[in-house]
């Protein structure tokens, strides 16, 4: 029997052994660990940089104001690679370390997932960005989003229809994913609520394809006035150019997926010339946040959509940590639900599912090749 | 719109989508004749010309070269540098096996496909790139049908290309070794083909089609990202499976068959059942008639 | 021209030259001036390390590569051991690894169950690429078959997870007969893309069939396993599930590459007309090895969304085929213990490489193909594909 390789076999086992046994860390109790988890590599990795940054400037005020229930706190970063199997590995290993907040995730295909663990472990966990409804609507205890839901979206588009578009034909497209589908199927239910009417067209497009025009097309014969599209930017673009392209003047009217600059890029200026989009109100505009803004802004540098919704998201966890005066998932929990916070988005409450009670969305047009915020009362 | 013009103008679509298909299959078809590879890797390449074509031009724009001029200097730029990534893969990566089975090769070609996806990720980032200037949307109208002046330039250059690469596989003596090496190689280095070089000729002139077809999707879309080689590297080779694989008018009718079936199917069945289409016809074509519609069957080497 | 000029162009060092200048001018646009230039330079260093080792021990390369194909430590000579110590091996190791179960952190065993489950997707596509030949490039279609049994089953008729996960893998199976029966009379290469398309196939129907599937929202509330009343919540007893499921499905696979049928894939593999000129039912032989593979890939999938709690399409596409079959390939076609061996490590390495983590799919894309070209049989390879290369690269 060649020992000699045996011994070589075994070798690389107990090397598997020492990998197994990598990651294992706990908390000893000196501090009190946060942790701040979405995609931190891969596609998204820009919008985990936004939200690290928040959480990092919440958690440098708490510490420099000598941190909460006298202890310092600890931020922890958590990467799901927006991969739902992840998003569940990342949950466990914070239970693992001893973490009682999480600032997270960024996806709602990650949260979703995710949120079971941190049910069964009874830690708080605040979303700065995942708007599905489903995030909240399994009523978790203690789960929270502080950012708005699709259902809210889609019902202040259609809400803005109702108003100044009442006679429009609309047509809806979505892409098929989940919050494309989901941010149409509420703009449908909120428009026919609130009008009485169907869309004269729905229809899909798939998210990884360039050519929309057998759809449009499609579309073009029910001659729409507006079409709400529930999806992401480049396809966002891609379908308002095709409409031109085809001679079609319809308008345009999306989701806070399509507010990006790159939208009129790919559209092209003159062709998205009009165009709506909702999304939240101009965070650098709102005097509530220009303290915070500033401090951000000279700490990192450019505000990203989410990084301000992170920073709260920390900050009324602490919050109701105070006042709950333990790290108890569950009384941290119970505080933030009888609380109101002062945030930079305005006073914010929570409902029994966790959500913020205000709908904070607001109109947004593209305006000379820019991206304009309209009056709320116009 | 009637019902009428509006199928006309899902065929005025299709036949767009479908150019671009045929030029990316061209490669596939020709690779495949001469060694009996799929070159998964393919769609990539594709994808790496749309990269360059954009780069160069936004380069070109930056120095001072009007937008007339800067788009077929892109467009020549893209489909060297693609033609030279098609030679390296042969060269590095492909030639090593050449006598290693089929196995070996179908699962290189895999690994290339993702280090070049990934590359370009990596260096350029997941986010869609926009190409620097945007191309008018205007175009003709023939009664209800809209047909944009950069369609009319992508079916033109498609349909010139095809006829070159055709005259030249069938007419010159360059041509010729091509189709000797394709028949069989071992005959064809016994009578004096450069048979190694002829290889890589192929590679290089698949993956300049590739790029072209590249470069014109990313001036008609206006953006292209790292994936964008996946879907359109399937497509692609659907087409030249469904024109007979190896057989280059086969592969021009199987791109433009594909784009307009898929185009009716998304206009009339949904959107969201395109894919499934263009998936189940290859199937199909795979099952029913393998040798494709312009394809001879040949048995299988023992 | 000059024949003296002629000869220099021809040279190795002129070629060197013209490789350096085309990775230059390929990296630039990509990369930028600098960095093209580092790639370029790394490109002359190796291009003048390799000519100068030609020159200095003509052959170093060969035997270079020839070391790499048939030595290491993990070289498969397995087969070669006393029977005893065959048996008591993997015994000991199944040991080991359960009780390093008691001792490990969630997290850890959450990764470890992760494996797990790779490892009896990788099994299953181990019997139909390494011992039967055939490339599948859709695999985990066949996951996702298991996954929406249960999820869907589990959810709307509160199935016990112990029916699903045989019923499950016999539906996979079933749909691997499906998928089989019409396509399987396709050469290799052919077959690897059918299989491809459908996968994807899979995928959108998963995305579109709102009415069942709950579209790209994917399936919520999935139960966890529970026995006698006992309910798996902790990742310690998914842990222990799968390795449980996993020692199975190792065993079961050990025991098929030494049947008749296991004999008989071989024959296939190796030749196809000569097996089946030999009165081999080859297309018996096949349907059966992607009705077995299936299977495994649907129990995998059913395990799965009784540990995740929810499924959705997304977690069935395309790149997690590639990634099963690249454990697979890199750990040995057609061995158990390499396919193992396989899934453990490219399942932990991201764990282990957080830091470098969006560098890992380039990784596994250069290691494929430098695999393919200086070791096809992978780490671990199977005993038989061991002797078949090592004759192959001796003189």
């Amino acid at each position: 029997m060649p020992l000699r390789r045996l011994a070589g076999r075994f070798l690389a086992l107990a090397v598997l052994g020492l990998l197994l046994m990598a990651g294992c860390s706990g908390n000893d109790g000196k501090v009190i660990r946060v942790a701040c988890v979405g995609p931190m590599t891969g596609e998204q990795a820009k919008q985990g940089k936004d939200m690290i940054e928040g959480a990092q400037l919440a958690v440098e005020e708490w510490n420099a104001k000598g941190g909460v229930l006298g202890k310092k706190i600890e931020l922890l970063i958590g990467d799901d690679a927006q991969d739902p199997k992840q998003a569940n590995a990342v949950a466990n290993k914070m239970f693992t370390q001893g973490v009682v907040v999480i600032d997270g995730h960024y996806n709602s295909s990650c949260t979703i997932p995710a949120s079971e663990v941190y049910n069964l472990r009874k830690m708080v966990c605040l979303t700065p960005a995942s708007t599905n409804p489903q995030v909240t609507d399994r009523k978790y205890p203690t789960i929270f989003r502080v950012c708005g839901r699709d259902d809210q979206q889609g019902r202040a588009a259609a809400q803005w229809i109702a108003k100044h578009l009442p006679e429009a034909r609309v047509a809806v497209l979505d892409d098929k994913t989940t919050y494309g589908q989901g941010l149409a199927g509420e703009f449908s239910k909120s428009y026919t609520e609130l009008t009485g009417k169907q869309p004269v067209f729905t229809g899909v497009i798939v998210k990884d394809d360039q050519d929309h025009t057998p759809v449009l097309t499609n579309m073009k014969g029910f001659a729409p006035d507006i079409v709400y599209f529930g999806g992401l930017y480049p396809q966002g673009g891609l379908i308002v150019k095709q409409m031109r392209q085809l001679g079609m003047k319809t308008s345009f009217m999306s989701g806070d997926g399509t507010y990006d600059p790159e939208f009129i890029r790919i559209a092209g200026p003159e062709n998205a010339e009009g165009s709506y989009l909702t999304f939240i109100p101009d965070q650098e505009k709102l005097p509530t946040a220009r303290e915070v803004v500033e401090a951000y802004k000279k700490r990192f540098g450019e505000v990203g959509p989410y990084s301000l919704y992170s920073y709260e998201a920390l900050n009324i966890a602490l919050q109701g940590m105070v006042k709950a005066g333990s790290t108890d998932g569950e009384k941290v929990a119970q505080a933030i639900h009888g609380m109101t916070f002062n945030t930079v988005f305005g006073p914010m409450q929570f409902d029994a599912k966790g959500d913020v009670l205000v709908s904070p969305y607001v109109m947004w047009q593209v305006q000379g090749g820019k991206l304009v915020q309209l009056p709320t009362d116009s | 719109m009637t019902s009428g013009s509006a199928f006309l103008q899902q065929i005025v679509n299709g036949l767009t989508v479908g150019a671009v298909y045929a030029l990316i299959a061209l490669g596939y078809t020709m690779v495949y004749g001469i060694i009996e590879l799929i070159n998964f890797a393919h769609g990539e390449i594709y994808m790496l010309g749309a990269y360059f074509g954009t780069i160069a031009a936004g380069a070109l724009l930056v120095a001072g070269v009007p937008a007339a001029a800067a788009l077929p200097l892109a467009l020549v730029a893209a489909a060297a540098l693609t033609g030279l990534y098609g030679l390296s893969a042969e060269r590095i990566a492909y030639r090593p096996l050449r006598k290693a089975g089929r196995l070996a090769p179908l699962i290189t070609a895999l690994g290339l496909s993702i280090f070049f996806q990934q590359l370009v990720l990596l260096t350029q980032g997941a986010k869609d790139k926009v190409f620097p200037f945007a191309i008018t949307s205007a175009g003709i109208a023939l009664g209800p049908v809209r047909v944009a002046y950069i369609q009319i330039v992508i079916l033109a250059v498609a349909a010139a290309l095809m006829v070159g690469l055709q005259t030249f596989i069938q007419r010159t003596s360059v041509g010729r070794a091509m189709r000797c090496t394709a028949q069989d190689p071992l005959m064809a280095s016994l009578v004096g083909v450069p048979v190694n070089r002829i290889i890589a000729l192929t590679f290089v002139l698949g993956s300049s089609l590739a790029a072209v077809a590249g470069v014109l999707v990313v001036v008609y879309y206006g953006k292209v990202n790292y994936l964008a080689g996946y879907t359109a590297g399937l497509k692609a080779f659907t087409a030249a499976v469904l024109g007979g694989i190896g057989n280059i008018p086969g592969a021009m009718l199987g791109g433009i068959f594909l784009g307009v079936v898929e185009g009716l199917a998304a206009g009339y069945i949904g959107g969201e059942y395109k894919d499934v289409v263009a998936f189940v016809i290859l199937v199909l074509v795979l099952i029913v008639r393998p040798q494709g519609l312009l394809g001879v069957r040949v048995p299988d080497k023992v | 021209m000059s024949g003296a000029a002629r000869q220099v162009l021809r040279s190795a060092w002129a070629k060197a030259a013209g490789w350096t200048a085309a990775f230059y001018v390929m990296t630039l646009p990509l990369l930028g001036a600098a960095r093209a230039l580092w790639i370029a330079l790394g490109v002359a260093a190796l291009q003048a390390v390799l000519i100068s080792l030609d020159h200095l021990t003509p052959g170093a390369r060969q035997r270079f590569r020839r070391v790499v194909a048939g030595g290491g430590v993990l070289a498969g000579r397995l087969g070669r051991m006393p029977g005893w110590l065959r048996t008591a091996l993997p015994l000991v190791l199944l040991t080991a690894v359960a009780a390093s179960g008691l001792g490990l952190g969630p997290y850890t065993l959450d990764v470890a169950t992760n494996a797990g489950i790779y490892v009896l997707l990788a099994l299953g596509l181990n019997v139909v690429v390494g011992q039967a030949g055939l490339l599948v490039l859709g695999f985990i279609a066949f996951s996702a078959v298991g996954a929406y049994t249960y999820g869907i089953l589990g959810t709307q008729f509160h199935l016990s997870f112990w029916l699903a996960l045989p019923l499950g893998g016999l539906l996979a199976a079933c749909f691997g007969l499906l998928l089989g029966l019409p396509t399987l009379r396709l050469r290799g290469d052919y077959l690897a893309i059918v299989t491809l398309g459908f996968g994807e196939i899979t995928r959108i129907t998963l995305n579109n069939w709102n009415s069942l599937t709950h579209g790209p929202n994917g399936i919520l509330g999935i139960p966890p396993p529970s026995l006698f009343g006992f309910t798996f919540s902790q990742p310690r007893h998914y842990f222990y599930l799968v390795l449980a499921l996993v020692a199975l499905a190792a065993f079961c696979s050990r025991r098929l590459e030494r049947s008749r049928l296991g004999r008989a894939w071989v024959a296939m593999r190796e030749d196809e007309t000569a097996a089946e000129s030999m009165g081999v039912p080859t297309l018996r032989l096949k349907l059966l090895a992607f009705m077995i593979a299936a299977f495994w890939g649907g129990v995998a999938g059913v395990v799965f969304a009784s540990k995740q709690l929810f499924i959705s399409p997304e977690s069935f596409n395309f790149l997690e085929s590639v990634m099963v079959l690249c454990m697979v390939v890199l750990g040995g076609m057609g061995s158990v213990p390499g396919v193992i061996l396989g899934a453990v490590l490219l399942a932990f390495l991201p764990e282990v490489l957080r830091g470098v983590a969006e560098y890992r799919l380039i990784v596994f894309a250069v290691a494929m193909i430098l695999l393919m070209q200086y070791r096809p049989q992978g780490l671990w390879p199977s005993s038989r594909r061991f002797e078949e290369s090592a004759a192959e690269t001796s003189p």
